[in-house]
């Protein structure tokens, strides 16, 4: 399968006042694990981010293109864009490639800096956007991640709970999945400041 | 990858071509079984809907079959072989007790439940097993089955649809440490029986949310040296 070639997953959680978006680590070549550190969350504005799960190649294509849309945005209107936009700028590109899709299944999480107020979304390979109220997840283990998810995510979590929370689902999903792990990183992100931090983990 | 074809073979290649099998002999009736081993019980948890495709066919069929008074199997997969390995390993234990004078234990009837199933490696039983109960020395003890008896013994364990939802919660809960640190540690859980049932409701209410297959109710069975004692939780009926 195409969307499980290399192997990822990624995760994002609203908390109060507050986004918190997570992914695992590990590049692999169907079972031989190539990386350690592969990237698959890309800052797209001080407080946006985007999770580009599923085969590699489009992760880093999609990341670009995106920039590239994002700069000409900020170019002709002259201001930073809303998370909410950004969601159907993704969109729009996804469903450019209708027939001929890109293999990536995005995960978008930021504040509005405007209002304060929490923005996640995800869509799938074509650019079908999905706006909850709670979590998102996209990659290998999904099934894993929406039962951690569902067991652990209450509403109104401050930011170093929502850490944690996050964390715990990542971690217990990714571990029960073999295309997925080698190391997490989570980046919380609040209306004044984005925390990173990398989680230690099982390295296999 | 799946985006190469193969070259089609001419008819003088290939005289033989099957056409897509049209009939199953199996079906899956969906549904989770969970199982918790404690250090001196055992809760052994299934939800009670049954399905085919995406109709339901009854919201209160019970999963979980009593085989001997310290075993209980949960099955989910397709009811029908299901039904028929209950009434199997029912045949087996009556003979067992007719020879020996006495039910057989856990750990016993976990090998017989293997053996059964391999029996069938080339037309298997479509059943995902969690055998729990107590062991001889009145600990609690869980296995957990793949379709055709490779077993092993653990401190809990989940099968069915919702497997990949509840699992790793599972984990998160109880996850005993390595069996590679010593001095060797139980792998029955620290949790005392009250909060392991309070975490079966949580995992099948968390599951049922997000598995279709999953919902309507959840039935709980708990062994203890006091017996057996049987619980009802609801669960979301969509």
């Amino acid at each position: 399968s195409i969307m499980s070639y290399n192997g990822g997953v990624v995760i994002a959680m609203k908390g109060k006042g507050c986004v918190a978006i997570a992914a695992d680590r590990r590049l692999g070549v169907r079972g031989h694990t190539v990386a350690m550190d592969f990237q698959k969350i890309f800052e797209m504005g001080p407080h946006l981010y985007v999770g580009l799960p599923g085969l590699a190649t489009d992760t880093i294509t999609v990341a670009q293109r995106l920039k590239f849309r994002l700069n000409m945005y900020e170019l002709r209107e002259n201001r930073r864009i809303t998370p909410k936009t950004f969601a159907s700028v993704v969109a729009n590109l996804l469903y450019e490639r209708r027939f001929g899709p890109y293999f990536v299944e995005p995960v978008i999480a930021g504040i509005d800096t405007k209002t304060g107020e929490p923005y996640i979304c995800n869509t799938d390979l074509i650019g079908c956007l999905n706006e909850p109220d709670d979590f998102v997840v996209s990659g290998t283990c999904v099934e894993q991640a929406f039962g951690m998810c569902e067991a652990l995510w209450e509403p109104d979590l401050e930011p170093l709970d929502l850490f944690e929370t996050i964390s715990q689902a990542l971690v217990n999903a990714f571990d029960r999945d073999a295309m997925s792990g080698w190391g997490a990183v989570v980046h919380v992100i609040e209306k004044d400041k984005v925390t990173v931090r990398t989680v230690k983990t099982r390295m296999d | 990858m799946s985006m190469m074809f193969a070259p089609r073979l001419t008819e003088a290649a290939a005289p033989t071509t099957h056409a897509a099998p049209t009939w199953s002999p199996y079906d899956n009736n969906g549904g989770t079984c969970v199982a918790i081993a404690g250090e001196d019980y055992c809760v052994i948890a299934a939800d009670t809907r049954m399905s085919t495709g995406f109709s339901i066919l009854t919201r209160n069929y019970s999963k979980i079959h009593q085989i001997t008074d310290k075993s209980v199997l949960a099955s989910s997969g397709f009811q029908a072989d299901i039904r028929a390995l209950q009434k199997n390993l029912d045949a087996r234990h009556q003979i067992y007790q007719h020879q020996h004078s006495k039910q057989m234990s856990c750990p016993a009837m976990a090998q017989l439940l293997s053996n059964t199933l391999y029996y069938k490696r080339f037309f298997p039983y479509y059943a995902f097993n969690v055998l729990g109960g107590l062991d001889s020395e009145g600990k609690g003890c869980v296995y957990t089955y793949d379709a055709v008896g490779s077993y092993e013994r653990s401190g809990y364990s989940s099968q069915g649809t919702g497997m990949q939802l509840i699992m790793p919660v599972l984990d998160n809960q109880l996850k005993s440490a390595s069996p590679l640190v010593l001095p060797l540690r139980q792998s029955t859980t620290p949790l005392s029986e009250v909060e392991a049932v309070d975490l079966v409701k949580d995992t099948f209410a968390s599951a049922a949310e997000r598995d279709i297959y999953t919902g309507d109710g959840v039935e709980i069975v708990i062994v203890n040296r006091d017996g057996i004692r049987h619980e009802l939780m609801d669960l979301k009926r969509d």
